[in-house]
């Protein structure tokens, strides 16, 4: 499976998220030469335990806060598990979400979106996308995935993203855009994953992506 | 959906029994060897206790994960009209961290189980599984080297069919039948000839009378 890389748009202090930087960065996209292909769209789901007895402080803590669940475009018939606290990412077929409403010991809180156009540029496919909770048109940040289609080996790819993403970020810095894509470093290897890449490393990065979203960006008070 | 049948048989008798099939259905038997734990919720966790299995295939090269959800089997007028258990079950393949996951979340071992002997799967209206196994259980945690039989001299005969609830009428038998009518009514299912001399408990109607 190729390499991917899963950024998200950082507002400079005192800015936030809108759709302008999304169209901006889909015209951007467009500019390098990037061909349209399509929309494409993921769904995230933040769980919570349910307890029976609401005022009993029997094992609250113990329970994980960062349990999430994704499905993703390329895998349908999948879904992912991630306690990011723990380390911890399950593939799983998608018949689980089944299996966990029978159990009736976590319930999905907070659902969101992912959803935009994709671009294919050479030997990388672009994906831009807005992030909003689900029944909402309230953005709550921006993500870009970068494919290198070619390899599947997270270090050999390395080098190749990073001069990739330098591109993009020139490319972007000529609109005078209040922020930028970062990417955030991470080491699978926490997570009991190896060097060729899977849709389980996607699960924790966009596990990773939302939890420095939620700590950074301002949602947007309307898309 | 599945439609399940249990039952015992001497060891003795295995061998008839593995035969037969092999020979009627039309396909090969399949090794079996499951390592099955059954995990519980803490209490407080969850609208009301829950239970779920997770199997790991110890046959396969690379170990592979299945979690399961069995839910309470039908009851009421239209259950006694069948002879068979028809209950709800979910399973899902899972990668192999599971079982730390399912920790995390706030379920606990509750027992495990080793289950070694063979399997035939095939398609008659629904798929079709009969697995011949004996059960085992470990004395120490997760040890399937130190296994001992949970019955010794017998193992389970488990005949399942999934269904879904329009069509679970095509595998459970109409009327009420005694253990060996039922027997040969599965084993018509399963397009075999009930000549074999073996003794074949339905654990159903031994819990009836």
């Amino acid at each position: 499976m190729p390499v991917k890389w899963v950024l998200y748009w950082q507002p400079n202090q005192g800015s936030t998220v809108s759709t302008q930087i999304l169209n901006e960065a889909a015209q951007c996209a467009e500019s390098i030469s990037g061909v349209k292909e399509g929309r494409w769209k993921a769904t995230l789901n933040y769980y919570k335990p349910l307890l029976r007895d609401q005022s009993s402080t029997h094992h609250p803590d113990s329970l994980p806060r960062d349990f999430l669940g994704i499905s993703l475009p390329d895998h349908p018939a999948k879904y992912y598990f991630i306690i990011r606290s723990q380390r911890i990412v399950v593939e799983a077929d998608a018949s689980i979400q089944i299996i966990m409403e029978k159990l009736q010991s976590y319930k999905s809180k907070v659902s969101l979106h992912f959803d935009g156009f994709q671009y294919h540029l050479g030997d990388f496919r672009l994906r831009v996308g807005r992030v909003v909770p689900v029944h909402s048109e309230s953005i709550r940040g921006i993500v870009m995935e970068v494919e290198y289609l070619p390899i599947s080996s997270m270090e050999k790819a390395r080098k190749v993203m990073e001069e990739f993403v330098e591109i993009w970020h020139e490319a972007l810095s000529k609109r005078s855009l209040s922020g930028k894509f970062v990417n955030v470093e991470l080491n699978f290897g926490e997570f009991g994953l190896a060097d060729n890449y899977t849709p389980q490393h996607t699960g924790v990065q966009y596990a990773i992506v939302m939890a420095h979203m939620i700590a950074t960006v301002q949602p947007a008070v309307r898309g | 959906m599945e439609c399940v049948v249990q039952g015992i048989i001497e060891t003795q008798h295995v061998e008839a029994l593995e035969i037969l099939p092999q020979g009627l259905c039309g396909v090969q038997r399949e090794r079996l060897r499951v390592h099955e734990l059954t995990l519980k919720s803490l209490p407080n966790l969850g609208v009301v206790p829950s239970e779920v299995r997770l199997l790991c295939d110890l046959d396969q090269p690379e170990p592979t994960w299945t979690v399961k959800h069995v839910g309470g089997s039908m009851r009421g007028a239209g259950a006694d009209q069948i002879s068979v258990m028809v209950r709800t079950m979910i399973q899902s393949k899972v990668s192999k961290n599971a079982l730390r996951m399912f920790y995390s979340l706030g379920y606990k071992l509750d027992h495990e189980l080793l289950k070694v002997g063979f399997a035939f799967h095939f398609q008659r209206n629904a798929h079709i599984s009969v697995s011949v196994s004996s059960v085992s259980k470990m004395p120490k945690i997760h040890a399937i080297d130190e296994t001992v039989p949970v019955t010794p001299g017998m193992q389970i005969v488990n005949v399942t069919a999934s269904a879904t609830p329009e069509n679970y009428g095509l595998c459970t038998c109409r009327n009420r039948l005694n253990p060996w009518e039922l027997c040969r009514q599965l084993l018509r299912l399963l397009h075999l000839l009930c000549r074999m001399e073996v003794v074949l408990h339905c654990k159903k109607f031994e819990a009836k009378s």
